[in-house]
C-alpha cells in the first residue's frame, strides 16, 4: 500500500521523449562506456607515441600536445555542464542535478590541472620557463581555483543540504560568467605589455594530417573518458544520497 | 525601495553600535599599508608605482572582513528569517545590504586614501581618483556581499569568503590598479580600464540582484 | 469562511518527506494546537505556511490569497512567531519595533510600536539593548513583533517558551485568545491547550493524524488527491 509521489515525472512532448531516449542510452552506459572509453585511449596513446611524426622544431616534447589539448576543451566542457547543471538545480530543485554539478565540477578540475601540467611541462624546453604570465595560461589557472573553491565550498556542507546545493549552484553560476570578464581583463593586461617569447603553435603553420588525426582521436578519447567520469562521480553521488535517505526512512520508520 | 531605505539605516545603525566589524576592517587596512610600504621600501626607493596595488588589495581583504559578517549575523540571531518573511522583493534587502556594506567601506577606503596620502605624499583624494574607487567599490561589494550569504552557514566562513571572492575579483583589481595607476599620470596601457571598472560593477550588481533571491529561496 | 487550507502539502528534505500529504482547514477565527511528537512536522508546516520554505508538492490558502498567488500580500495576513525571537540584538525594543514596521509599510509605526510595547510590558526598557532583556522579554517581545502589521493569521511555533506566568498570561489574552485572530500554533504544553485552543491538529510523522474540535477539519485523502492531480501518487 506504499504510494511513491515523483515530482519529476516526464509527462509527454518532446522534451518527454528526449528525456526517454537519454534515459534508455543511460540505463546501457554501464556496457558501452568503459570498453569505448578503453579503445579510444589506447587510440590516443599509441597515437600521441607511435603513430604521430616526430615534431621538427620541437622535438619529442611536442607530442604533449595530443593531451594538453584535448584535456583543455573537456575542462571547458565540463565547466558548461556544471553552469547547465547549477541554473537546473536553482530552477527544478532537483539534487540530482547537484550530483552532476559536483561530478563534472571535479572532472574539470582535474583536467584544468592535468592541462596545466602538461603546459608547463612542454612550456619548460621551449619558452625556457615552466610558468609565464601570459593571458591564457594566466585565465586557465584562475579557472582552476574558480572550480577549487566551487569543490572546497561544496564539500563544506553535507551532500544532501539543499540550501548548501543552491548556495553553491549560485557561485557556479556566477564564476562561470565570470570567465569572459576574466579573459578579456587579462588580455589587456597582459598584451598590451612586452613579453618574453611566448609561441605556442606557430598559426602559420597548418598541422600535418597525420597530428590532426591522432589529435581529433586523442580530444574523441578525452571526451568520453570525461563523459564517463562525470557519469560515474554523478552515480557514486546519487547512490549515497539514496542511502543517507534510506537510512533516514528507516529511521523516522522506526519512530525517532 | 523604502523596504532598502529600511534595512539600510538598520545596518548602519548597527554598524555604529557594533564598531568591530567595519573596525577591524579599518584596523587591517591600515596595517595593511603600512606593512606595504616597510616591505616595499626596502627594495626601492620609489614606492609609488606600488601605491594603487597595495590601496587595492587593501581594499579588497578589508572588503572581505567587513562583508563577511554582514548575513552571518543575521543567520545566527533568526532576524534572516525575519527579514524573508517580510512582504518585500528579496532584491530589497540584498540592495539594502549591499548600500549598508557600501557606506562602511567608502568610509574605510577614505581614511586609508588620506593615510597612504600623508605617507606617501601622493595627492590621492582627487575626484577622478575617488569616483574609480567608488566604482570598483560597488562592483566588490555587491558580489561579496552575495557570497557571503554563501558561507553564512557554514563553519568556516572567514576562510571560505576570501577564496571564493578573489578569483572572482581579478578582472576588478586589474582593473582598479590601471584606473588608479591613470589618475597617478603613471603609465598603465592604454586599455580602457574605467570602462571594465563599470562594466564588472553593473554586471555584479545586475547579477547578484537576480540570482540572491534564488538562493535564499528554501 | 476559512482562513489557512492546506492542500496535500507534501515537502521532501533530501528525498525523506517531512510532510506527506498534509490536508486541513482551519476556520476565521478558530484557535487551533498543533501537536505531535518531535520531528513530525510541526516546524516544517509552519513554515511552509508562513513562505519561509516551499512545499515539494501540495499548496496551501490564507485567507483567499493563494501560496502562489500574491505572496507580499500573504505575508502581510500572517505573523509568526518562531523557535528563534528573531530580535536584532543590538537594537533597542523600541528601534526593532519601528524597523519591522517600516519593513511592512506600516504607516503609523511609531504609535503601533508604543501601544505594542505597552501591552506587553516593554515599554518602559524601550531604549535598553535588546540582548540585556531576559529569555522571557525576548519572547514578549517577539509576541509584538509578530503583532506589529496587524496580522490576521497567527503561526507561533512554541509561544511559551520562556515565559512566566505572567507572560504566559499575556500570551493568552493577547494571542491565543484574541478575539478575530486565527491561530495556529505548534505546541508541546498539552495541559494548558484546554485553556485556549478551539481544536487540535495531531502530526504523525508528517500526515494529519486526525483533527478534533470546533474550527478545524481535515478532508478525505483520496478526494484531495483526485482534486489535485499534480500530487497523484503512483502505486508501486
Amino acid at each position: 500500500m506504499t504510494t511513491i509521489t515523483r515530482p519529476t515525472a516526464n509527462s509527454g512532448g518532446m522534451l518527454g521523449s528526449l528525456g526517454r531516449l537519454i534515459a534508455k542510452l543511460y540505463e546501457w552506459h554501464w556496457y558501452v562506456l568503459p570498453p569505448v572509453v578503453g579503445i579510444a585511449m589506447m587510440a590516443m596513446i599509441v597515437g600521441a607515441v607511435v603513430v604521430a611524426p616526430r615534431e621538427a622544431v620541437e622535438g619529442q616534447v611536442q607530442r604533449l600536445m595530443y593531451i594538453h589539448v584535448p584535456s583543455a576543451i573537456a575542462a571547458y566542457m565540463a565547466f558548461g555542464v556544471v553552469f547547465v547543471c547549477s541554473l537546473m538545480v536553482l530552477w527544478k530543485r532537483d539534487m540530482r542535478y547537484d550530483a552532476v554539478a559536483r561530478g563534472a565540477a571535479t572532472v574539470g578540475v582535474l583536467f584544468t590541472a592535468l592541462m596545466l601540467a602538461t603546459g608547463a611541462l612542454w612550456g619548460r624546453p621551449i619558452w625556457g620557463t615552466f610558468w609565464a604570465w601570459d593571458a591564457r595560461l594566466t585565465s586557465s589557472l584562475l579557472l582552476f581555483l574558480l572550480y577549487a573553491a566551487y569543490l572546497l565550498a561544496r564539500s563544506l556542507a553535507d551532500e544532501l543540504d539543499e540550501q548548501a546545493a543552491r548556495y553553491s549552484a549560485v557561485y557556479a553560476i556566477v564564476a562561470y560568467l565570470d570567465v569572459p570578464i576574466i579573459q578579456m581583463s587579462v588580455r589587456w593586461w597582459r598584451t598590451l605589455h612586452p613579453q618574453p617569447i611566448v609561441m605556442r603553435l606557430p598559426g602559420d603553420q597548418q598541422l600535418p594530417t597525420s597530428m590532426l588525426l591522432v589529435l581529433y582521436a586523442g580530444m574523441i578519447g578525452i571526451l568520453l573518458l570525461t563523459t564517463w567520469l562525470i557519469v560515474l562521480r554523478s552515480e557514486t553521488e546519487r547512490i549515497g544520497a539514496r542511502a543517507t535517505a534510506l537510512r533516514a526512512t528507516l529511521d523516522r520508520a522506526e519512530g525517532n | 525601495m523604502s523596504s532598502s531605505w529600511a534595512v539600510l539605516e538598520k545596518d548602519l545603525r548597527l554598524l555604529w553600535r557594533h564598531r568591530t566589524g567595519w573596525l577591524s576592517a579599518l584596523t587591517f587596512a591600515t596595517i595593511s599599508v603600512l606593512t606595504y610600504s616597510f616591505a616595499f621600501d626596502l627594495v626601492t626607493a620609489e614606492v609609488k608605482p606600488l601605491l594603487p596595488g597595495v590601496l587595492w588589495v587593501t581594499f579588497l581583504f578589508a572588503g572581505t572582513i567587513a562583508c563577511s559578517r554582514s548575513f552571518a549575523d543575521e543567520v545566527e540571531q533568526g532576524t534572516f528569517d525575519a527579514l524573508l518573511l517580510a512582504p518585500v522583493p528579496r532584491t530589497a534587502l540584498y540592495v539594502g545590504k549591499v548600500l549598508a556594506n557600501c557606506v562602511a567601506l567608502l568610509a574605510v577606503e577614505v581614511a586609508v586614501m588620506l593615510l597612504a596620502t600623508i605617507l606617501f605624499n601622493v595627492p590621492l583624494l582627487t575626484p577622478a581618483l575617488v569616483l574609480s574607487v567608488a566604482v570598483g567599490t560597488v562592483g566588490y561589494v555587491s558580489l561579496t556581499t552575495l557570497l557571503s550569504t554563501l558561507g553564512a552557514h557554514v563553519r568556516a566562513r572567514e576562510v571560505l569568503l576570501p577564496v571564493l571572492s578573489l578569483p572572482l575579483l581579478v578582472p576588478l583589481l586589474i582593473a582598479g590598479v590601471r584606473s588608479t595607476s591613470a589618475a597617478l599620470d603613471m603609465p598603465n596601457g592604454d586599455a580602457p580600464w574605467t570602462l571594465l571598472l563599470v562594466v564588472f560593477a553593473i554586471w555584479s550588481i545586475l547579477g547578484s540582484a537576480l540570482l540572491f533571491p534564488l538562493a535564499v529561496e528554501r | 469562511m476559512t482562513a489557512i487550507e492546506a492542500r496535500s502539502l507534501t515537502k521532501q528534505f533530501s528525498g525523506v518527506p517531512v510532510l506527506d500529504r498534509v490536508t486541513f482547514a482551519v476556520e476565521d477565527g478558530a484557535k487551533i494546537a498543533l501537536i505531535g511528537a518531535n520531528g513530525a512536522g510541526k516546524s516544517t508546516l509552519l513554515s511552509v505556511l508562513s513562505t519561509l520554505a516551499l512545499a515539494s508538492s501540495g499548496t496551501f490558502q490564507v485567507g483567499d490569497i493563494e501560496a502562489d498567488g500574491d505572496t507580499a500580500a500573504l505575508r502581510r495576513k500572517i505573523g509568526v512567531l518562531a523557535h528563534s525571537p528573531m530580535l536584532y540584538e543590538e537594537l533597542t525594543p523600541l528601534e526593532n519595533l519601528r524597523f519591522f514596521a517600516k519593513l511592512y509599510g506600516v504607516t503609523d509605526g511609531a504609535e503601533r510600536a508604543q501601544v505594542l510595547l505597552e501591552r506587553v510590558g516593554l515599554w518602559r526598557r524601550r531604549d535598553e539593548a535588546t540582548h540585556v532583556l531576559s529569555r522571557g522579554m525576548h519572547q514578549r517581545l517577539a509576541i509584538a513583533r509578530a503583532l506589529i502589521h496587524r496580522p490576521s493569521v497567527l503561526l507561533l511555533d512554541e509561544p511559551e517558551t520562556g515565559l512566566d506566568q505572567d507572560g504566559l498570561a499575556l500570551l493568552d489574552e493577547e494571542v491565543l485568545r484574541a478575539p478575530g485572530m486565527t491561530v495556529l500554533a505548534a505546541t508541546h504544553m498539552l495541559d494548558r491547550i484546554e485553556a485556549w485552543a478551539d481544536g487540535r491538529i495531531t502530526l504523525v510523522r508528517g500526515r494529519v493524524a486526525t483533527a478534533e474540535g470546533t474550527g478545524v477539519r481535515t478532508a478525505v485523502l483520496e478526494a484531495v488527491q483526485a482534486a489535485a492531480p499534480a500530487a497523484q501518487a503512483v502505486t508501486s
